[in-house]
C-alpha cells in the first residue's frame, strides 16, 4: 500500500475537483431525532459544506448504492403477442466518500457472494466498478462491535482511505484510480512523523473498543439451535424487515414482474427482501418453511454467524449494530450473542 | 470539467460477449438474460398438472443447452414472474425440454392459460443432479410421491436409454387418488419395453380403481432390496422423505446412496436471493439434489 | 392486447358508492398518464366519476363506502345477486372507515349534532362484509392507484393477486424514511399492512392503519413498545379506531 498526506485545505480542493467532475455521495446530516441526536444519511451532495465527516454512524448503510432497494433486472417490450428483453447495467461513475471501515468491509463481504466465482452479478459488479470509494477512520460508535468481528480495520476495498491527524489526513492509496485522483492535488510524501502520528491515532481508536465475546460462535449457533434464547427474542420480533434493510451486508431479495397499463412494457424488478418477513420461505401451495417469528429471526443470525462462516471463514456481520439501533423491539446482536454465550453456562 | 473517473462498461468484457451458457457458472455475466422459447405443445395430465414442451428458439443456443437429470430451469412469463421448474424430459433429447407444471401460484396459473405457440423465457439449467453415472451396474429404486414423479422422469429416461448399464430398476409411485396419477400413459411402456418394475399405489381409491390402496412405504414390502448394490432416488413431499429414507436405512442402504430432491421457493436460481436457503445452504446451488446424509445435517430441511 | 396466445377479456365493472367521501372512486380516474389505458381494459357500465353511462350489465361490482342506512342494505344485497365478483374498495368498504367513529357515540345525539332539527335515518356504520360476502378487499384511505392497476391486471387474467404481507415499516425503510417513533410520535406502521409505499410517515405523520393489520401482526410487542415510550391507552385507541381496521384490538 502507498501512503501520502493531504493538508485539510488540499483535501477540500480534492473534494471540490470531484464535485466538479462527477456525482458525489457523502454523509450528510438530515436532522435530529427526538433526543436531539444528529441523524445522518449517505446522500448526493453538491457543496463541500454539506458533507459531515465527523458523523458517528449513518442510519442506513452504503449498501443501497450497490444493491438498491429496487432495481430493474430487465425490461420487456411487448408487441403482437411477442416480446423482446432488454437489459441495462449502470455505466455512470460516481464517488462514495466518508465510508467507515465497517461499510467497506461489508462491501468486501458482498463481493464474495455477488462478484465471486458462482454466477457473478453484472448489476452489482457494474455499480461496484463504477464507484470510487474514499473511506475514513473514526472512533467506535455506540453499541458497535466491529472490532470483535474484525471489521474495524480495512486493507482493501477502497480507493483512498483517510485518517484524521488534526491539521492533515494520512491517506492510504489502494488503487491506480485513487493514485491518479490524489495526484490532482498537492499530496505530500509521508514523513517519519506522519507515520508516528498515524500509528498513534490508530492506537487511540483501537483502545476505545469494548470487546464482545464471539468465541466459538458458529458451533454455539448449532448447539443452541433449539435454545430458549431464540424464543425469548423471537417473541419480540415485529417481522418488519427493518434490520435487514439498514444492514450493510444483508443481500436477500425477491423478484416481481410488472406490466405497464397499456400492456406494451414489462419489467422484472428486484426488491431487497428480508428473511424476517412472514412469507420469505413460503412456497406456492401455501407451505411456509419458516412460519414463526422465532425461526425467521434465528435464521438471520444463523446465516450471518454460522452459514457465511462455513463458506467464507468469516461472519457476514460487520458489527455496526445498525439493526440493533433501528429495531423498535430492541432486538440487537450484542445482547443476543451474550445470551447465547451464557445460556448453558453454569 | 475534467474527466477524473472513467465509466466501466461490463458489456465490453470478453466473457459477456460469449454465447449465453448457464453451465459456465463462474464466467457467465448476463445472468438475467433469458432464452426466448416457444411452448410447442401442451399435454393435459390431470386437473392440476400440464406438461409443457418448450423449445429454445435460437438454433445455436438450443444446440448448446444441456442439462443433467434432476436439474431445473427458471421459467419466466415476462411481465408476470419467474419460477423454478425441474426438467422432466430426457437429458439426451435435444429439440425441446418438457416441464410438468402444477397450477399453484400466479405464474403457474397464467402458464396454464397459455396456448400452444406462446413465447416464454427460460434460464438455466441450474442446480445439482442425480449422480446417475455412479449408479452404473447397480439396482435403482426410484420412489416418487405426487408431483415428485416430474423430476424423476429425467433419470427414468436416462435409465431407459441406457438400460444395460443398470441391473433391476423399480419405480414406486404413490398419489392421494387415482385422478392425480401423472404420466399414466407411459406406465405400460416403462414396464414392457424398458423392463422396469413399476408399482403404483393411491391413498384413496375410487370405483374404477383396481390397483393398490395404501402408503408408498407399503410398496417397499414387495421389493427385494440388495442394500450393497442399490441406489435410491426419492422425490415427493417432505413428510415422505423421512418415512421412505428411514425405511431404506433400515434395509441397509447407506445414506449417501439415497438421493432426494428438495423443493423451495427460488427467485434467482444462482445463490443470491437466499429464498431457497435451508439453514444457510442454497438449495439452488448445493441442491436441489442432496444425498440423505447431507439432508440430515441441514437444519430445518425436512 | 393478446398475450400467450390469448385475448384477455374486458372486465365489465360497475362502481357503486355507499357512505363515504368518494375519494377512492376518484382514485379510479386518477393518475393521468395511465388512466386512458386503465379504462380501456374495463367496460365501465355504471360510474358517475368517469362516464355517464348507467346500466345493470356488469360482472364486477366495486363498492365504495360503508353501510349506514337501511336502503343501502337492500341495494347491496341486490348488487351481490348480480355481481360475479364483489370488491370492497377502500377502508370504508373494508372496515367501516372513519364513519365507524360514530358507532361508540349515542346515534341520536350524533344525528342532532349534524342535521339539527332535520334528522336523517342512520344506523351504526358497517363494513360491506358485515352485510354480504365480499370476494376481494382493497383497503386504503384512499386506495393506492398503482396497486389497483395491478389488481385489475390480475383480474383481467383471472390470476391470484397477493397483497404484501409485510408491515408499513418495510416500505419506510426502502424509502429512507426516519422512523416516526424516533421523532417522538406514535405510528401503527409496525402492525399495519404495507403496499401503500408508506406516504404518511414519509410526510412526517405516523401511520393510522388505514390498510388494516399486516399478516400476523405482533400486537403484544407493539403494545410493549408503545407503553415503554409513554403512550397512553387513549392515544393508542385514537389510532386504532380511526379507520376501523383494528376492531377489537387495544
Amino acid at each position: 500500500m502507498l501512503f501520502k498526506t493531504l493538508s485539510k485545505p488540499e483535501f477540500r480542493n480534492l473534494v471540490d475537483l470531484l464535485l466538479g467532475s462527477t456525482e458525489v455521495i457523502a454523509p450528510k446530516q438530515i436532522g435530529v431525532n427526538n433526543d436531539g441526536k444528529p441523524l445522518h444519511h449517505y446522500l448526493p451532495v453538491q457543496e463541500f459544506e454539506e458533507i459531515d465527516l465527523e458523523y458517528e454512524i449513518t442510519e442506513y448503510s452504503a449498501k443501497s448504492y450497490f444493491l438498491p432497494f429496487r432495481e430493474n433486472l430487465s425490461s420487456c417490450r411487448f408487441e403482437d403477442d411477442d416480446w423482446t428483453q432488454e437489459i441495462h447495467y449502470r455505466l455512470q461513475p460516481r464517488v462514495l466518500m466518508g465510508l467507515h471501515s465497517c461499510d467497506i468491509n461489508a462491501l468486501l463481504k458482498l463481493d464474495k457472494v455477488l462478484a465471486g466465482d458462482r454466477f457473478p452479478s453484472p448489476y452489482f459488479i457494474s455499480r461496484r466498478r463504477n464507484t470510487f470509494i474514499i473511506g475514513i477512520d473514526h472512533y467506535p460508535c455506540e453499541g458497535g462491535f466491529c472490532q470483535s468481528v474484525g471489521a474495524d480495520v480495512v486493507t482493501h476495498g477502497f480507493d483512498l482511505y483517510l485518517t484524521d491527524l488534526g491539521d492533515r489526513y494520512f491517506v492510504a492509496i489502494n488503487s491506480d484510480h485513487g493514485y491518479n485522483v490524489l495526484m490532482q492535488v498537492d499530496a505530500k510524501d509521508t514523513t517519519g512523523q506522519d507515520n508516528k502520528d498515524y500509528l498513534e491515532a490508530r492506537q487511540r481508536i483501537a483502545s476505545k473498543f469494548e470487546p464482545l465475546n464471539m468465541h466459538n460462535l458458529p458451533n454455539l449457533m448449532d448447539i443452541e439451535f433449539e435454545s430458549e434464547v431464540w424464543k425469548r427474542w423471537g417473541k419480540k420480533c415485529l417481522s418488519c424487515g427493518s434490520c435487514t434493510m439498514v444492514c450493510p451486508t444483508c443481500y436477500c431479495y425477491g423478484v416481481d414482474e410488472r406490466v405497464s397499463m397499456d400492456g406494451r412494457e414489462g419489467a422484472k424488478v428486484k426488491q431487497l427482501y428480508s428473511c424476517n418477513l412472514l412469507d420469505f420461505a413460503a412456497v406456492a401451495g401455501g407451505h411456509n418453511f419458516r412460519a414463526d417469528r422465532e425461526t425467521r429471526l434465528k435464521y438471520r443470525y444463523y446465516h450471518q454467524h454460522r452459514g457465511f462462516m462455513e463458506t467464507y471463514e468469516e461472519p457476514l456481520c460487520v458489527g455496526c449494530n445498525r439493526c440493533g439501533r433501528v429495531c423498535l423491539a430492541g432486538i440487537n446482536p450484542p445482547e443476543i450473542i451474550r445470551d447465547l454465550q451464557t445460556e448453558d453456562q453454569v | 470539467m475534467t474527466e477524473l473517473l472513467h465509466p466501466y462498461d461490463i458489456t465490453q468484457e470478453a466473457d459477456i460477449m460469449q454465447p449465453l451458457d448457464f453451465n459456465r457458472r463462474s464466467r457467465l455475466k448476463h445472468v438475467d438474460r433469458t432464452f426466448k422459447s416457444e411452448i410447442i405443445n401442451i399435454i393435459r395430465l390431470t386437473e392440476m398438472e400440464k406438461l409443457f414442451q418448450v423449445r429454445i428458439l435460437d438454433d445455436t443456443a438450443r444446440e448448446r443447452f444441456s442439462f443433467r437429470p434432476g436439474q431445473f430451469v427458471m421459467v419466466e412469463v415476462p411481465g408476470y414472474g419467474e419460477i423454478p421448474i425441474s426438467i422432466s424430459s430426457s437429458p439426451s433429447h435435444k429439440g425441446f425440454i418438457e416441464l410438468c407444471i402444477r397450477k399453484a401460484g400466479l405464474v403457474t396459473t397464467i402458464l396454464h392459460k397459455a396456448r400452444r405457440g406462446a413465447p416464454i423465457g427460460i434460464r438455466g439449467p441450474f442446480g445439482t443432479h442425480f449422480p446417475i453415472e455412479k449408479m452404473r451396474g447397480c439396482n435403482i429404486l426410484l420412489i416418487a410421491g405426487g408431483l415428485g414423479l416430474a423430476p424423476l422422469r429425467a433419470p427414468i429416461f436416462h435409465v431407459i436409454e441406457n438400460r444395460s448399464n443398470f441391473k433391476d430398476v423399480h419405480i414406486l409411485y404413490g398419489t392421494r387418488q387415482p385422478s392425480m396419477l401423472l404420466f399414466n400413459y407411459q406406465y405400460e411402456e416403462w414396464d414392457r419395453i424398458a423392463d422396469i418394475d413399476l408399482k403404483v399405489t393411491v391413498e384413496h381409491g375410487d370405483e374404477s380403481w383396481t390397483g393398490q390402496v395404501g402408503m408408498i412405504t407399503d410398496l417397499l414390502d414387495e421389493v427385494d432390496i440388495a442394500p450393497k448394490e442399490t441406489y435410491a432416488i426419492i422425490c415427493g413431499p417432505p413428510v415422505m422423505f423421512k418415512f421412505v429414507c428411514n425405511r431404506l436405512t433400515k434395509e441397509g442402504i447407506q445414506m449417501n446412496r439415497m438421493f432426494v430432491s428438495l423443493e423451495r421457493r427460488m427467485h434467482c436460481g444462482m445463490g443470491k436471493c437466499c429464498r431457497c436457503n435451508i439453514g444457510s445452504t442454497y438449495t439452488c446451488l448445493s441442491g436441489p439434489v442432496f444425498d440423505y446424509w447431507t439432508v440430515l445435517n441441514l437444519k430445518e430441511a425436512i | 392486447m393478446k398475450y400467450l396466445g390469448i385475448e384477455p377479456e374486458v372486465l365489465k365493472i360497475a362502481v357503486f358508492d355507499f357512505t363515504g367521501c368518494e375519494g377512492c372512486e376518484l382514485q379510479l380516474a386518477n393518475k393521468e398518464e395511465t388512466v386512458a389505458d386503465f379504462l380501456k381494459v374495463l367496460d365501465v357500465v355504471n360510474f358517475r366519476e368517469i362516464s355517464s353511462v348507467e346500466g345493470d350489465d356488469y360482472d364486477i361490482a366495486l363498492i365504495e363506502g360503508a353501510v349506514t342506512r337501511g336502503d343501502e342494505i337492500t341495494r347491496l344485497i341486490q348488487i351481490r345477486k348480480q355481481a360475479r365478483l364483489l370488491v370492497a374498495l377502500g377502508s370504508c368498504a373494508c372496515f367501516g372507515g372513519v364513519n365507524r367513529l360514530k358507532n361508540v357515540l349515542d346515534l341520536n345525539k350524533v344525528n342532532r349534532e349534524v342535521y339539527g332539527k332535520d334528522p336523517k335515518e342512520t344506523l351504526p356504520a358497517r363494513a360491506i362484509k358485515e352485510i354480504v360476502p365480499v370476494d376481494l378487499e382493497i383497503p386504503g384511505c384512499p386506495i393506492n392507484k398503482d396497486e389497483l392497476e395491478r389488481i385489475v391486471q390480475h383480474l383481467i387474467w383471472d390470476i391470484p393477486f397477493q397483497f404484501p404481507v409485510y408491515p408499513v415499516c418495510f416500505e419506510c425503510k426502502q424509502r429512507y424514511t426516519t422512523c416516526i417513533f424516533e421523532l417522538g410520535q406514535l405510528c401503527l406502521g409496525p402492525i399495519t399492512r404495507g403496499g401503500c409505499n408508506a406516504p404518511c410517515p414519509a410526510g412526517g405523520l405516523g401511520c393510522y392503519g388505514c390498510r388494516g393489520p399486516a399478516a400476523d401482526p405482533n400486537y403484544s410487542e407493539f403494545f410493549t413498545i408503545a407503553r415503554e415510550r409513554g403512550y397512553k391507552k387513549k392515544e393508542l385507541d385514537e389510532h386504532f379506531n380511526f379507520f376501523g381496521g383494528f376492531e377489537g384490538v387495544g
